[in-house]
């Protein structure tokens, strides 16, 4: 009995724990993402180029051993100015089993977020689906879009994975 | 204490795998007439030790198939039953059940239970042929003494037991005999001296309802390391005494090997009630009694026995001084009484006899414990000659990679050191060389950590071709060479199906059956010719047969029928290679065994997306030989690298036939879309690299650059890249692992200096001008 009430207590208390989340900016957007997403985050570097790959996706770089492909969020939405300078950050991702890096503008924070301060993002159509957006944060009057990076990157319209594997 | 024993199921499926394999090996090889009893034995002990370990992982429906199998087998081994070929059948058959079974507990595919019952059925009814002196079931006699052990209420057990000295010291012993008392009437009939603090020997008798289990714990608990024994003296209605009638012949026919070599008794319940009871027991444990007499001996067989695996303990002759001997020549791991001198004493005077040898049981202890664990060890000995580990293959291949990853950063300071020029010290040069050396030895051996005999895949062809022989009539001979060459084993898991298909097709196209065959002047029967070996950093491996070879007009005529382009012009080598083209086949009929023209063509693409190739000869009337050639290891890549615009890519070498500098004029163009080049006398269709890729080249026009005239699989074609940069060994890595397939692209590699570069998919490229010259031709 005993154990069942502390299950159905850390159940409602869900909302309550907080979680971290990694924030970085693509143009003057804020996004959050699931900080255990995260593997590492690096300098841009130069990658290898594939051939008739979308536009948004750069290529693929040597990460100790592993081929990673390097996604740019920036072209991906149309944010921000494309320019690849050493203070370039590319967030390597480690994402339902695969390894992918994401070019974005620069990583600002990690923060503490309980699901009950995750708002409900508004409907609306775009080159950013909604259905990607977990809700809406506020933090010391920074809007913050929580992502559900996972979703984003194994998408068709990311084409990062062989549409076999989906 | 309850032990997760899903984490072991993988090793037993791997194990029960290669057991079911080797059994079947064995089976294939037997002489029937005249069976060689060291492969009966071997193929015993597959049986046994998938039954074993089924029945230890609870798969019960394996252990029960196994048991029956192994029942008849072990009649078999001990020559109760001639071998008979409807035997090696249902042998073969029911080992196919098995593997259908280990695949269902692995969740693939499903067990027929009808097919389950039918073998069983079969392997039972197999078993029954035979003389009827054969004794019934040890487990209705076990079954009958459960039986009988209910009625009997009061037993005597006879304790003797040396407690340890830290619970003599405590009230351990006065704890232990009122426990004792309290189950019965206890007697002390001997206790160590009032000196001596209880430590020391230790005899009671204890007439008592309870089963030995009621207080068996608690005297282990208080004795010395397995330095107690109890002996149920006997059933207080006693049966005549017939106790410890061992007869001296071997070889009496039982039902279950566990049992050893016991005649059945016809009068001993009490023996039977003791084996009976010892099974009960937990007889997982190889447990060896201090002080053996007749009941004790039997015990440890028992739980020798009883132990699972091969696990067989060797004894011997069991006198009434019990002396225990190894059969040293008894080399197979089980367990054989010798011939025992009739003991027909009554129980009390056996352990009384028994009493004055308390001495000696500590070495016959640790004899039978010695002999207990060499013979579990040549379990696992017997299926490998050599002593070998099981390591996961996940393992290994992070070894590889990580070997891998040290090889480029050695790449990349020898680099740097090179840029250095003369102002490198010469002993980092010199470290640096040594380096080299080193990390490739290094890559080289554990490279072959991978490699596996091919051997692993020809041991299934005998049965294939057996099977299929008699399906269709024929008479053929399996022969294989070169069973030892050793490739990868990510390619011996992949070249098994495209093998077995072209020994099928040899067997159903190439053999003619026997009548033809004499009409032609061969031999009855016919021979398919399994060979492979090492030729430069190739594996080849030749599929022969001396049938009736390819007939190249009926190709020709089937190819023109299906509007395939061809011309009587084309050579042998292109007409055969036609029979690998989808839905080509010239069999007149369609067989449930091939005819469809379905699987050739699978072959093909199998085999080059290993990287290899196939190519035929034949000969009408004298045979065909297709001839598989495979890259050693699927890891490692001779490679060319290339420059195009600022990319590098590699170009594996085995492709590249030759590269030359264009001269103007030399590129004409068909309809001002498609371009080809005369290279000497054949116009091939080129391929721009940097259009390909949409890459800005660094030449403006074609003289500037190279072509490089590429074969994959007889499709030629002239790439045009800018530059030829070197040559490198490059360790191919997925770029579907974080990525997805990339058009043209086979894998990637790291370079030298840290950077990424792609591996063309030549063949696709090949493929892919081909097609584009079609379709403006």
């Amino acid at each position: 009995m005993e154990a069942m009430n502390h299950g159905s207590g850390a159940a409602s208390d869900d909302d309550l724990v907080p979680s971290e989340y990694l924030t970085f900016t693509l143009g003057s957007e804020e996004y959050a993402i699931d900080i255990l997403k995260v593997q590492e985050i690096r300098g841009y570097e130069p990658p290898t180029l594939i051939a008739n790959a979308p536009p948004f996706i750069k290529g693929v770089i040597n990460l100790r051993g592993i081929i990673v492909p390097i996604v740019d969020l920036r072209i991906k939405f149309n944010l921000g100015k494309i320019e690849y300078t050493p203070f370039t950050v590319v967030i390597i991702l480690n994402i339902a089993g695969r390894v992918i890096g994401a070019v974005v503008d620069s990583v600002s924070d990690v923060f503490s977020l309980t699901r009950s301060q995750i708002r409900q993002a508004p409907d609306f159509s775009g080159t950013f689906d909604t259905k990607y957006i977990l809700g809406l944060a506020t933090i010391d009057n920074r809007m913050m879009i929580v992502t559900d990076i996972e979703r984003l990157m194994t998408s068709a319209d990311m084409a990062l994975i062989d549409s076999a594997s989906e | 204490m309850t032990i997760d024993m899903s984490q072991f199921y993988q090793v037993f499926f791997e194990e029960s795998a290669e057991h079911l394999a080797a059994m079947e090996g064995l089976l294939l090889e037997l002489d029937i007439e005249n069976p060689d009893s060291e492969q009966l034995n071997a193929i015993f002990r597959a049986a046994h030790s998938i039954k074993g370990s089924a029945g230890t992982f609870g798969f019960t429906d394996l252990a029960e198939t196994t048991h029956i199998l192994e029942n008849l087998l072990d009649r078999i081994r001990k020559q109760e039953l001639g071998l008979r070929a409807d035997m090696v059948d249902a042998f073969l058959e029911s080992g196919d059940l098995l593997r259908e079974m280990l695949e269902a507990h692995q969740g693939r595919g499903e067990v027929d239970p009808n097919a389950v019952a039918s073998i069983c059925a079969r392997l039972r009814q197999l078993s029954a042929d035979t003389p009827a002196a054969a004794p019934q079931s040890a487990t209705t006699q076990a079954d009958g003494a459960m039986k009988h052990e209910k009625l009997v209420d009061a037993r005597t057990f006879d304790i003797q037991f040396v407690p340890t000295a830290v619970s003599a010291k405590g009230d351990g012993v006065s704890h232990l005999l009122e426990a004792l008392r309290s189950l019965g009437a206890l007697e002390i009939l001997s206790q160590p001296a009032s000196d001596m603090n209880n430590v020391g020997y230790w005899q009671l008798r204890l007439l008592t309802n309870a089963g030995l289990d009621d207080f068996s714990d608690q005297i282990d608990f208080i004795a010395e390391n397995g330095a107690w024994r109890v002996v149920e003296e006997s059933v207080v209605n006693d049966h005549n005494g017939a106790f410890g009638i061992f007869d001296d012949s071997p070889g009496a026919p039982n039902e279950d090997q566990s049992y050893g070599f016991f005649e059945p008794l016809d009068s001993a319940p009490s023996l039977v009630s003791a084996i009976a009871e010892v099974e009960a027991k937990d007889d997982g444990y190889g447990f060896f009694d201090p002080l053996p007499s007749a009941v004790e001996s039997l015990r440890v067989v028992e739980t020798a026995v009883g132990d699972d695996g091969d696990g067989y303990g060797f004894f011997a002759p069991l006198s009434q001084q019990v002396a225990v001997q190894p059969l040293a020549e008894e080399g197979d791991g089980f367990g054989f009484f010798e011939p025992l001198p009739p003991v027909t004493a009554p129980p009390s005077q056996v352990s009384s006899a028994v009493a004055p040898s308390a001495a000696t049981p500590k070495p016959v202890e640790k004899k039978a414990d010695e002999l207990h664990t060499r013979a579990a060890k040549s379990a696992p000995a017997a299926t490998a000659s050599d002593s070998s580990i099981r390591v996961s293959i996940e393992k290994v291949d992070q070894l590889i990679n990580l070997v891998g990853e040290l090889v480029i950063t050695q790449a990349m300071l020898l680099q740097t050191t090179a840029q250095m020029q003369e102002s490198a010290p010469e002993r980092l040069v010199n470290g640096l060389a040594q380096l080299e050396r080193n990390t490739r030895d290094l890559q080289e051996s554990v490279m072959s950590i991978r490699m596996m005999q091919i051997s692993f895949v020809f041991s299934r062809f005998p049965r294939v071709v057996r099977d299929l022989s008699a399906k269709l009539g024929k008479q053929v001979e399996l022969k294989t060479s070169g069973e030892t060459t050793e490739l990868d084993k990510g390619l011996i898991e992949r070249i098994a199906d495209p093998l077995t298909h072209l020994i099928r097709n040899s067997l159903d196209h190439g053999i003619e059956l026997p009548d033809t065959r004499i009409a032609a002047g061969k031999s009855p029967v016919g021979t398919i010719t399994l060979k492979a070996y090492h030729q430069g950093g190739n594996i080849v491996i030749e599929v022969g047969d001396d049938g009736a070879g390819l007939p190249r007009n009926k190709i020709l005529a089937k190819a023109r029928e299906r509007g395939l382009p061809v011309s009587d012009q084309m050579t042998d080598q292109e007409v055969f290679l036609l029979i690998f083209e989808a839905g080509f086949s010239t069999a007149d009929q369609v067989t449930d065994v091939s005819g469809r023209g379905v699987g050739m063509d699978v072959v093909r693409r199998n085999i080059q997306s290993m990287g290899g190739r196939v190519e035929i000869e034949s000969m009408l009337g004298v045979g065909t030989r297709m001839t598989v050639r495979l890259p050693l290891t699927l890891a490692i890549l001779d490679g060319m690298s290339i420059a195009v615009g600022d990319q590098t890519y590699i170009l594996p070498l085995s492709y590249v036939v030759e590269s030359f500098q264009p001269q103007a004029g030399d590129i004409k163009t068909l309809s001002n879309q498609a371009r080809v080049i005369q290279v000497r006398g054949e116009y091939l269709p080129v391929v721009v690299l940097h259009e390909l890729f949409n890459i800005k080249s660094c030449s403006n026009s074609f003289t500037q650059g190279i072509m490089v005239v590429v074969d994959a699989d007889g499709i030629k074609a002239a790439l045009f890249v800018d530059a030829l940069v070197g040559q490198h060994q490059v360790v191919i890595k997925s770029l579907e692992a974080n990525y997805r397939r990339v058009q043209g692209i086979s894998g990637a590699t790291i370079m030298g200096d840290g950077h990424v570069a792609l591996i063309l998919d030549v063949s696709a490229i090949a493929g892919m001008a081909k097609t584009s010259l079609q379709k403006v031709g």
